[in-house]
């Protein structure tokens, strides 16, 4: 996969808005220790991060309250850092991160593509995400592919195309984000284009709220590129329209 | 709280409160630490809901990062910010490594799914409160990218590089406008103070 190390330097931001992968998130914090105005500013991003959560702020369920006042009068406290004695440097925010959910930590790399494409599934209803659950499977058996590719290409129009292709899996993933909605008698037809022939891969799953659930595409040839067209609903059998978008398939 | 005056509500006592009551938890004062609660409850639950959707899921995340400011409040360190940020920093990171290890197992979409309807209901809850109003018009005053950029990954807990796929838009481009972004939301909220 083409994931490079980013530079630590530009990421007080997405460090200060926790979108950082584990590693990244390490690296950075690493970077801080040596760096006082990095820390600074990390640290007057974080409280301006931090007051994103007063706009969906919501009443927890009366009972929690005893259940968290109850549990605390049963648990240990931790007792205050003893600051001569520490070893490794502490981390700008003070506290010793506790024994967290890891998971992410040996799947970050894989686990940002799933995540590309089942983020835009959360957008259907539960029935349909059961019916495709062999669907998914196969989803997951491209983005899990150790040659899995992301790349991403605008539309002519609007909105954009994320795919997710492996040679070893012989297939890809396609999602798409923010295209122009069209009327009921049109829909996006997805296409194989080969120096020979073009070959339908099918139609685009109406998008929800701009994105459009991962869409499964196998059978691809060398040379081929992934179109996008507009046809009318249900779909053609040749493309009848220019692609309003175009992508270069990488070859194995 | 100082005497109401006109224009700017005063602010500053809520977060030298928190950083008062949290140096009483750890010495475990008991009452100390359900008027912490009192004070953030809501916005952990609120928050947690938001990223984690699924309700049952979103009390255990609150349980657990208040039960990790019992514990931990000793470690609190006001030299290194404010008690309101290291609490909301705390809430942040379970509800975003709860989504994240749930992506790992595939979960997620369901768990969205199910809650994905309340949310227009849990912004009606809230659209009256000044709070809320004053982050909505910060956050309106960004561009459109960097509020995408900045609200996908704090509300949606999406990694950058995830944004970036969402969006259709380069890497470094997200990472700048994130930063972008925050400074803005910051300076806003500073001149509304």
């Amino acid at each position: 996969m083409r994931l490079r190390r980013p530079d630590p330097h530009t990421l007080a931001g997405a460090y200060a808005l926790d979108a950082l992968s584990e590693t990244d998130r390490a690296a950075f914090e690493r970077h801080l220790s040596a760096c006082d105005s990095c820390r600074h500013e990390a640290s007057s991003l974080r409280e301006a991060a931090g007051h994103l959560a007063e706009a969906t702020a919501v009443a927890p369920p009366p009972r929690l309250r005893e259940q968290v006042l109850a549990e605390a009068a049963r648990t240990r406290q931790q007792p205050p850092p003893v600051t001569e004695a520490q070893s490794a440097p502490r981390s700008w925010l003070g506290f010793t991160w506790p024994a967290a959910p890891r998971l992410a930590v040996a799947v970050a790399g894989v686990c940002m593509l799933i995540a590309l494409g089942l983020g835009t599934l959360t957008l259907t209803t539960q029935h349909r995400l059961r019916v495709e659950e062999a669907h998914n499977r196969e989803i997951a058996a491209v983005m899990n592919a150790p040659d899995a590719d992301i790349m991403t290409v605008r539309a002519r129009t609007h909105g954009s195309a994320t795919v997710v292709m492996s040679h070893a899996a012989g297939a890809l993933v396609l999602t798409t984000v923010r295209l122009p909605a069209l009327p009921a008698t049109e829909c996006y037809q997805v296409w194989l284009m080969g120096p020979h022939r073009d070959r339908s891969a099918g139609v685009l799953p109406t998008a929800h709220q701009g994105m459009t659930a991962p869409m499964i595409v196998s059978g691809m040839a060398s040379g081929d590129r992934l179109g996008l067209t507009v046809e009318a609903a249900g779909g053609a059998k040749h493309p009848d329209s220019p692609p309003v978008l175009m992508l270069d398939l990488p070859t194995s | 709280m100082t005497a109401e005056l006109p224009g700017p509500r005063p602010r500053a006592t809520e977060g030298s409160d928190l950083a008062g009551l949290l140096a009483k938890v750890a010495r475990g004062d008991e009452a100390a630490y359900a008027a912490v609660y009192d004070q953030i409850g809501a916005l952990v639950f609120g928050l947690a809901r938001r990223i984690v959707k699924d309700p049952a899921q979103s009390e255990e995340v609150t349980q657990e990062v208040l039960l990790e400011v019992w514990r931990s409040a000793s470690r609190f360190d006001p030299v290194q910010g404010s008690a309101r940020s290291w609490l909301m920093t705390m809430a942040h990171r379970r509800a975003v490594d709860r989504v994240r290890s749930a992506q790992a197992s595939a979960e997620r979409e369901v768990r969205a799914t199910l809650a994905a309807t309340d949310y227009d209901v849990v912004v009606e809850e809230v659209e009256a409160r000044l709070d809320a109003q004053r982050v909505r018009r910060c956050l309106d005053s960004l561009t459109e990218l960097q509020r995408e950029s900045v609200t996908l990954a704090y509300y949606g807990g999406y990694t950058y590089r995830e944004v970036a796929g969402l969006l259709g838009v380069a890497v470094g481009t997200v990472k700048t406008r994130m930063r972008d972004g925050l400074i803005r939301m910051r300076d806003c909220l500073g001149a509304e103070l």
